[in-house]
């Protein structure tokens, strides 16, 4: 797909769930080449706008487009294989192997599963490829996960806390894959409250307070 | 369409692997439904010959309730980051509902075939009952569908798994009523085709409707 | 969201205290009937309360068709009041029903194909408003509940045909239906009247239930609106002491 050089727009976003509100008056805008940084304390609505960015959460006001789909309309299911989400919970089956994760992701993408064994290479868990899920640390976890993204190479990279739990090697990684990402003309967005780590790699920061950015 | 039905099959594969795996059907609600089957007679009294009038009814009856827990198992699934992923990875509603009803169906099967094997030993039954294969897959499929949208409509809520079967059970009276009446027609030599129909049709709404409602039921979460 | 405060109408309560005051008179001075006697005056609140059962889940598929086409909260607020009332009705026209069964027929049940496919629709919808209450958030809840009163439509009719079907084969011995009294006249008239006071009961707890439900939503709405307190407002900041 072609990329647009405005990968994120949103404009006066608000989302609320059930009785609380989590963001309001959100003007965000991420472009081709940016590593953004967001920061703030927790429950400040990091997670959410993360989410909201994935297409994973609907706006409950104002307009908004990721990577040239519009939020709330059905064209945002065509943009979703471009993005690259790594939330802080890891989203593996915990009944099923590192390696079977890996396959399971790309076969329902329709993407070549013969990837996974040496995606989960780089990413320094070859020999742990057939073990269970649940039988892995946090840490490990973790970096399946970015061996998921690694195989997908996506342009719109988002990353929910994306050192906790990792160790100096797999911290180096992250940054490899995030300027990478951003080098090849796309875009990041890393959520965070450990302000030192992300620094190295973002382009620019934003605070988010409140729900609302500053 | 093959890229919906290969989502399918990958959803019921991995739904069948994990099955597999965690053994909750398997070492849980089988055994469960089987010592039901057992209760009955301790409540009731163990004259042989009620036993052999009223053995299908309990046994469809026992499929009913207890095989709704095939459906509302726990699924790793069904927690929030798997979701995100499943969605991102551009998973239809539809196919992840299908996928997830297909494997209950083969679990629902199973679970009828031991706990129908277990009533006709124990009730003296005679193997007409699990000789009628059109009624046990129809039953399986209406059953895992119907308990598939059910635990999707209640899924973001609280005090799911406890409202689940209250939803199932009210709707699920055409296949108990099709389930049990085709039997005895066939007990009786008449002709169970009109019960069985009922069921196909009762199968193919629920189908029509689960399908219909995955793409509404996951915008919310 | 409409944010008017207008108040469900007075109209439908002066039409049920008119109509329910004719309707009781007419019920205590109508003559009993010659085989039931005094026990026939039962089927003036029996029958009206089954036809209102009836009627309110109807109306409670056709809001939430309504919902799912229009995605407005009203729809959905209109399809909860009257699957509320629906519930309601149905639990007295049960009740009623085998207060008026035990001396007729000398058992509180029977296994009629009607009597039956009202205990069933009384569990759906206790379903029904069991999932209402698993969640605040309004279009989730709408949305699922919609869902689940569509099904209702196309699934309520399986279970009403096999009902009734497995009824015909093991039909019991022929007993008087509250529905099947030979009626004169005059018994006609007074459960036409009966029949008229409860509609208009309905439509009065209708109106008044909307209103209530949509002073809920928006209460659940003020609370979140963007004046109030945020999510990230409830966490502040940490201090050993206590905070400050």
């Amino acid at each position: 797909m072609t990329v647009p050089d405005t990968l994120v727009e949103l404009s006066d976003v608000a989302v609320s769930a059930g009785s609380t509100t989590i963001l309001r008056d959100v003007d965000f805008t991420v472009s081709s080449g940016e590593a953004v940084g967001v920061f703030g304390a927790n429950g400040a609505g990091k997670t959410t706008l993360l989410r909201l960015i994935a297409t994973l959460v609907r706006p409950s006001s104002g307009s908004g487009s990721i990577l040239g789909a519009a939020l709330n309309t059905s064209d945002v299911i065509d943009v979703r294989p471009a993005i690259g989400y790594v939330g802080h919970l890891p989203g593996l089956l915990p009944e099923l192997t590192l390696i079977e994760n890996l396959q399971l992701h790309a076969k329902l993408q329709r993407r070549d599963p013969e990837h996974a064994r040496s995606a989960l290479a780089s990413v320094g868990l070859g020999g742990a490829a057939d073990r269970l899920a649940e039988r892995c640390s946090h840490g490990m976890q973790r970096r399946t996960e970015f061996a998921k993204v690694l195989m997908a190479g996506p342009k719109l990279l988002l990353l929910d806390e994306p050192h906790s739990a990792l160790d100096q090697d797999a911290v180096d990684l992250v940054d490899a894959l995030v300027e990478r990402t951003v080098g090849a003309g796309g875009a990041a967005v890393l959520v965070s409250h450990d302000r030192p780590s992300v620094n190295a790699v973002a382009t620019r920061t934003v605070e988010i307070a409140d729900g609302q950015l500053r | 369409m093959t890229g919906f039905w290969a989502q399918v099959a990958v959803i019921a594969r991995t739904e069948l692997v994990r099955e597999r795996r965690a053994g909750q059907v398997l070492w849980i609600t089988i055994p469960f439904g089987a010592i039901a089957i057992l209760l009955v007679p301790i409540a009731i009294g163990t004259d042989a010959p009620m036993l052999r009038r009223i053995g299908p009814g309990l046994f469809w009856m026992v499929v009913m309730l207890f095989g709704v827990l095939v459906a509302v198992r726990r699924s790793s699934l069904d927690t929030l980051p798997v979701r995100d992923q499943l969605a991102l990875a551009g998973v239809d509603p539809a196919a992840a509902y299908v996928g997830r009803a297909a494997a209950a169906f083969v679990l629902l099967l199973a679970f009828e075939v031991v706990v129908g094997l277990a009533a006709v030993l124990v009730y003296d039954l005679g193997s007409g009952l699990l000789i009628a294969p059109a009624t046990l897959l129809l039953a399986a499929a209406g059953l895992a569908l119907l308990g598939t949208l059910a635990a999707s409509i209640v899924s973001a809520g609280r005090d799911g798994s406890a409202l689940v079967p209250l939803l199932v059970a009210p709707l699920s009276v055409p296949l108990l009523i099709g389930a049990t009446q085709a039997h005895e027609a066939f007990e009786l030599g008449r002709s169970s085709l009109g019960w069985v129909l009922m069921m196909v049709v009762t199968t193919v709404v629920l189908a029509i409707a689960g399908v219909l409602s995955a793409g509404p039921l996951q915008e919310t979460g | 969201m409409t944010t008017r405060t207008s108040r469900s109408p007075r109209w439908p309560w002066v039409l049920l205290a008119i109509s329910a005051a004719v309707a009781v008179t007419a019920a205590m001075v109508v003559g009993p009937d010659a085989v039931q006697g005094q026990l026939s005056r039962i089927l003036y609140v029996h029958v009206p309360s089954a036809w209102l059962a009836f009627t309110a889940f109807g109306v409670t598929m056709l809001m939430s068709a309504m919902y799912l086409w229009k995605r407005d909260l009203a729809w959905d607020r209109r399809a909860h009041a009257s699957a509320e009332i629906g519930v309601v009705f149905t639990g007295l026209a049960i009740g009623l029903g085998m207060i008026w069964a035990k001396p007729t027929w000398g058992v509180w049940w029977t296994w009629d194909a009607r009597l039956t496919l009202t205990a069933i629709m009384f569990f759906v919808y206790l379903g029904y408003l069991a999932l209402r209450r698993t969640t605040d958030d309004l279009e989730a809840r709408a949305k699922r509940a919609a869902i689940l009163g569509v099904l209702a439509v196309v699934q309520v009719p399986l279970v009403h045909f096999s009902v009734v079907w497995w009824r015909t084969l093991h039909q019991p011995p022929t007993l008087i239906k509250p529905e099947g009294i030979d009626m004169d006249a005059s018994m006609f008239v007074t459960l036409m009247v009966s029949l008229a006071a409860f509609t208009t009961a309905y439509v009065a707890m209708m109106y008044k239930r909307v209103e209530l439900a949509r002073l809920e939503d928006e209460l659940l709405v003020a609370e979140r609106s963007t004046d109030g307190p945020v999510a990230g407002a409830a966490v502040s900041t940490p201090s050993i002491d206590g905070g400050a």
